[in-house]
């Protein structure tokens, strides 16, 4: 027997023990979970020590800049830093790491969301309406505008307090004005909708994967 | 000394954070230099925080284990797979790492993933059964929409033009207003870090 045939079977009894579970949560999908969850654990480990620390150490060690290689270990210092996280005495140690992970990955997810979302698609909808030539075209357009607008109207929560209420219960001494909340139910059926799409597209490539895993073990099961 | 330690704390997220920021804007000179050095030291530093954390779970289940506390066969399972991967990788066996991860990983990705198919069509059928709101209605309409005019009939080819105008449209405006939304939170929650209103990573 071929290791390449004992991975095949270990996939098929694996998958075998996943699908289980639509019997009922039971021994056997748990130690699937198990087992992958164990096998992901050791991917990962390998994967952060492979591709980032071990190029990383060897950076430091090979240059001869003794400056160089005291600022080289310093993030690997910061990093174990973060076992102190867990002793409440000497946690504040921890938050040194975590400061500056937190720090300049708000930065990059401060010009990440600009660059990346804002702009560009701030940018699209009205490319969209402009390039349309035909009313249907311009109704399209100007649809998914009205859209894009009304989303980001329901997603807005300030509200003018209504004189006299209970203000500690929240939503009943509160009232948005009447134009955000038509759009803002608007924007629900946008949301409700695109929400539907996203689901269905979900359901869907759900399927498609099941029955690629029903054609592999029946394949299995006649032999192929 | 806590309090001290607190104030590099916030000292050392609001001051490398603003000098990553202008780093990322300007993009070149010393400033991007130092940018991208900053950015390495923090993949440095989630890196080591990935494999404390990883040896955080195996001490767990190393200790249920050891315990024969409730569960421990289960333990077993993840610890003998982690340190079997862990070993084969130690012993420069690349094929037999790669096979496992074709085999045994991928299989109980994608039968995992198979199965989520079963939980979403519960959880549309759990949503018109609990309570029958109007919001409920649009959204299995639209799920429905999608799921019939995907199926490859010629019957129903007036449903996939639905779809394609249902995706095109109304789905791609919501769609955007969603990630605008996404974006314009993420741009709010950066910057109350890098000015000092948020201190969560003192706590």
């Amino acid at each position: 027997m071929t290791p390449e045939l004992i991975g095949t079977w270990a996939g098929f009894v694996l998958t075998l023990m996943v699908f289980s579970y639509l019997l009922g949560d039971n021994a056997l999908y748990r130690l699937a979970v198990y087992i992958f969850v164990g096998l992901t654990a050791g991917f990962v480990a390998i994967v952060t020590v492979d591709s980032v620390l071990l190029p990383w150490i060897r950076l430091i060690t090979e240059t001869p800049d003794i400056g160089a290689r005291a600022f080289g270990i310093i993030p690997i210092i910061l990093g174990a830093a973060l076992i102190f996280k867990i002793s409440p005495r000497f946690g504040a140690l921890g938050n040194l790491g975590l400061a500056l992970m937190i720090g300049v990955g708000a930065a990059v997810a401060v010009v990440g969301a600009i660059s990346g979302t804002l702009l560009p698609i701030a940018a699209s909808v009205p490319d969209r309406a402009a390039g349309a030539d035909d009313p249907v075209g311009v109704f399209n357009a100007a649809l998914a505008a009205a859209g894009v607008i009304c989303t980001l109207v329901y997603f807005q929560y300030s509200a003018r307090r209504i004189p006299g209420s209970d203000s500690t219960q929240i939503g009943r001494g509160t009232r948005r004005g009447l134009v955000t909340r038509a759009l803002g139910a608007v924007g629900q059926g946008f949301v409700v909708v695109t929400l539907g799409a996203l689901y269905g597209g979900a359901l869907l490539s759900g399927l498609a994967i099941f029955s690629e895993r029903v054609a592999f073990m029946l394949a299995r099961i006649n032999g192929g | 000394m806590r309090r001290l330690l607190n104030i590099l704390a916030s000292a050392l997220a609001i001051g490398l954070g603003l000098t990553t920021l202008l780093g990322l804007l300007s993009g070149e000179g010393a400033l991007g230099v130092l940018t991208s050095a900053l950015l390495q030291i923090v993949v440095i530093i989630a890196a080591v925080a990935i494999l404390l954390g990883l040896l955080n779970l195996l001490i767990i289940h190393i200790v249920r284990v050891v315990r024969l506390r409730r569960g421990f066969l289960y333990s077993l399972a993840l610890v003998i797979s982690a340190l079997t991967v862990l070993g084969l990788w130690l012993a420069d066996r690349d094929d037999d790492t790669a096979a496992l991860l074709q085999t045994a990983q991928l299989s109980v990705e994608s039968a995992l993933a198979g199965l989520l198919a079963f939980a979403l069509v519960y959880g549309a059928y759990r949503l018109m059964r609990r309570r029958v709101t109007w919001g409920a209605v649009v959204f299995t309409v639209a799920l429905l929409i999608i799921l019939v005019g995907a199926l490859p009939l010629r019957e129903v080819s007036g449903i996939a033009q639905i779809r394609d105008w249902l995706l095109a449209v109304p789905v791609s405006g919501g769609a955007r207003g969603l990630l605008l939304g996404i974006a314009l939170a993420s741009v709010v929650a950066g910057v109350r870090v890098l000015t000092g209103q948020d201190l969560s990573y003192r706590e």
